[in-house]
């Protein structure tokens, strides 16, 4: 399996040097190379699991909640300010 | 009175008759902190002033009562103390102070306990000897030439060294069970939906479970009584009953079926821990319980299943990552960059390497291929246990098939990911297990044997848990 590691990093939003992308990129071809034994498994008729079986999913009440405190989030962030994030320009100038 | 030596029921008994003053116990386990965590690393942040004032505040308080009053907890430093310092092990978290309490910490909180500190993990709980904390690695208090497991590391090293009574871990493929083994602790992973999961930082999100680590099964299902429950934050969570766990350990099987996986043998596991998993056999049968052979073929591709499902639910829940509404800034004028910036900076190499994994296995083209065929497996694995559970109670295995490795020993992720095998296929089938301590190998590092429950009969699972602890003391 060969794989293009700087499409995968772009989609991760990760950059790695030149240096890192020559291990990352045997370790993550002997990783999925293990994943190879899958191909026994005869799934057709199966179906994905993704949760649990007695799991069933529960909504909440539509009802207003004190819930996190703008105080406490404009702790996290200086830049937060007037309830919104301010981020860096996304437009070009 | 050796504090160290009483356990939580205790504890709490003298505290409410005023034999024993809070203050003592958490000042008892501040001093074995200050003593030797320069040594053994287990925590990143004790507090102390809090844990202080806290056990004050316990022993002026004429009304006296709690499952946990005045017993010590550390928490794994990937979940949620409201006004503390939150890494996850992680550099990207830098700065981060929760804003809010996790479930389970109000739930502790509630009941007296008293939080002494976070303990050290793997980044983002992804790694098996908590070599992969941003910050220091964490030693075995039983040898610290060895690793104490992970990735709850400091958690089951901090209970060991009665530096804790009791710890809070979390488990998405055994990282709770795998370092009590390594630490000759006692690690339960509740049934999926059994504990909120509100307030743990998200890995893979249908696998993680937060567990309790303790030195004894009592202890231990004390606490899981405490943190249980259906949370209206956390919709995965069951409306199943909470039972006061404890007082289902009578230490009576007789007539229970223990199940053997019968390709349990193809496995490669360490000479003695396998003759100590066939003594606990015998011990069952000593007490009892019947041995059932059990077969589950399915059981070698689980590590396969895992380390396509848990990096992909990573690589999703690790993309909030990203500089802007809280932790570590990277540094660009463009958006994008900013993104890649903070995140390259931010995150170490096995995070890296399993949110790239994760994002090859969604990618268009290899979904049906990865994710949909894992997703797919998963099911034939759950399938398998469900079809063993119609003829036993309780499934035993090692809780590794090694004890504790060296620093350094596991030079391929490969390696590393193969010391969670039997751990594994547990967190994929969304059952209970525990690992409890069972004897030494030659070189006196603790072998620990897990027993695996039905869905939801942790009052089962931890009976059973409680008869090997007891004859392990004759062992």
């Amino acid at each position: 399996m060969k794989i293009e590691l700087e499409r995968i990093e772009k989609l991760a939003a990760l950059k790695l040097d030149e240096n890192e992308r020559g291990s990352m990129l045997k370790d993550l071809e002997d990783i999925i190379n293990y994943f190879e034994n899958l191909k026994e498994v005869e799934t057709d008729s199966i179906e994905p699991m993704v949760y649990g079986e007695k799991i069933e999913l529960v909504l909440r009440d539509d009802i207003v909640e004190d819930s996190l405190h703008l105080t406490d989030l404009k702790r996290l962030r200086e830049l937060f300010g007037d309830g919104f994030f301010r981020v860096r320009r996304i437009i070009g100038e | 009175m050796d504090i160290t030596a009483l356990s939580v029921s205790q504890i709490v008994s003298k505290i409410k008759t005023k034999e024993l003053k809070a203050k003592d116990v958490v000042l008892t386990y501040l001093t074995n902190i200050d003593r030797l965590d320069s040594e053994i690393k287990a925590y990143l942040n004790v507090f102390h002033d809090y844990a202080l004032k806290r056990a004050e505040e316990i022993d002026n308080n004429p009304n006296k009562k709690g499952l946990l009053l005045g017993v010590p907890v550390a928490v794994k430093d990937n979940i949620s103390v409201k006004d503390f310092e939150l890494t996850a092990g992680s550099k990207i978290l830098k700065g981060y102070i929760a804003p809010f309490d996790a479930t389970v910490i109000e739930k502790i909180k509630e009941e007296g306990a008293i939080i002494i500190g976070k303990t050290n993990l793997d980044e983002f709980a992804m790694g098996s000897s908590t070599e992969n904390s941003a910050f220091f690695k964490t030693k075995n208090p039983v040898n610290t030439e060895y690793v104490p497991g992970g990735s709850s590391g400091g958690s089951a090293a901090a209970v060991k060294a009665n530096e804790t009574l009791i710890a809070l871990g979390s488990d998405t493929g055994g990282s709770v069970r795998q370092p009590a083994s390594f630490c000759g602790v006692v690690g339960l992973k509740p049934t999926y939906g059994r504990v909120s999961r509100y307030g743990l930082v998200a890995f893979g999100s249908s696998l993680d479970v937060i567990g309790p680590i303790g030195k004894s099964v009592e202890d231990v299902a004390i606490t899981l009584s405490v943190i249980s429950g259906f949370d209206l934050r956390d919709s995965t969570t069951a409306k199943v009953p909470v039972l006061n766990f404890e007082t289902y350990l009578t230490g009576d099987i007789k007539g229970k079926k223990v199940g053997l996986i019968k390709e349990i043998q193809n496995f490669k596991i360490q000479p003695e821990v396998e003759e100590a998993f066939r003594k606990s056999l015998e011990i069952f049968e000593k007490n009892g319980a019947e041995i059932v052979e059990i077969s589950m073929p399915h059981l070698k591709y689980a590590l396969s299943v895992y380390y396509i499902v848990a990096p992909s639910e990573a690589s999703a829940n690790l993309a909030r990552y990203d500089g802007v509404r809280y932790g570590f800034e990277g540094n660009a004028d463009n958006l994008r960059d900013f993104y890649e910036d903070t995140r390259t900076k931010g995150f170490g190499s096995e995070v890296k390497r399993r949110i790239l994994i994760g994002t090859f296995a969604l990618s268009e083209g290899y979904y049906d291929q990865y994710y949909l065929k894992a997703s797919k497996v998963r099911r034939i694995i759950f399938e398998e246990f469900k079809r063993a559970f119609e003829i036993c109670d309780v499934i035993l295995t090692p809780t590794s098939p090694t004890t504790a490795f060296r620093f350094g020993e596991k030079a391929t992720p490969l390696e590393m990911y193969l010391s969670d095998v039997f751990t594994i296929p547990v967190n994929l089938a969304y059952l209970p297990a525990i690992s409890v301590p069972f004897g030494v190998d030659s070189k006196g590092l603790p072998i620990g044997i897990q027993m695996i429950g039905k869905w939801f009969k942790e009052e089962e699972l931890l009976n059973t848990a409680y008869v090997l602890q007891e004859e392990a003391k004759h062992v």
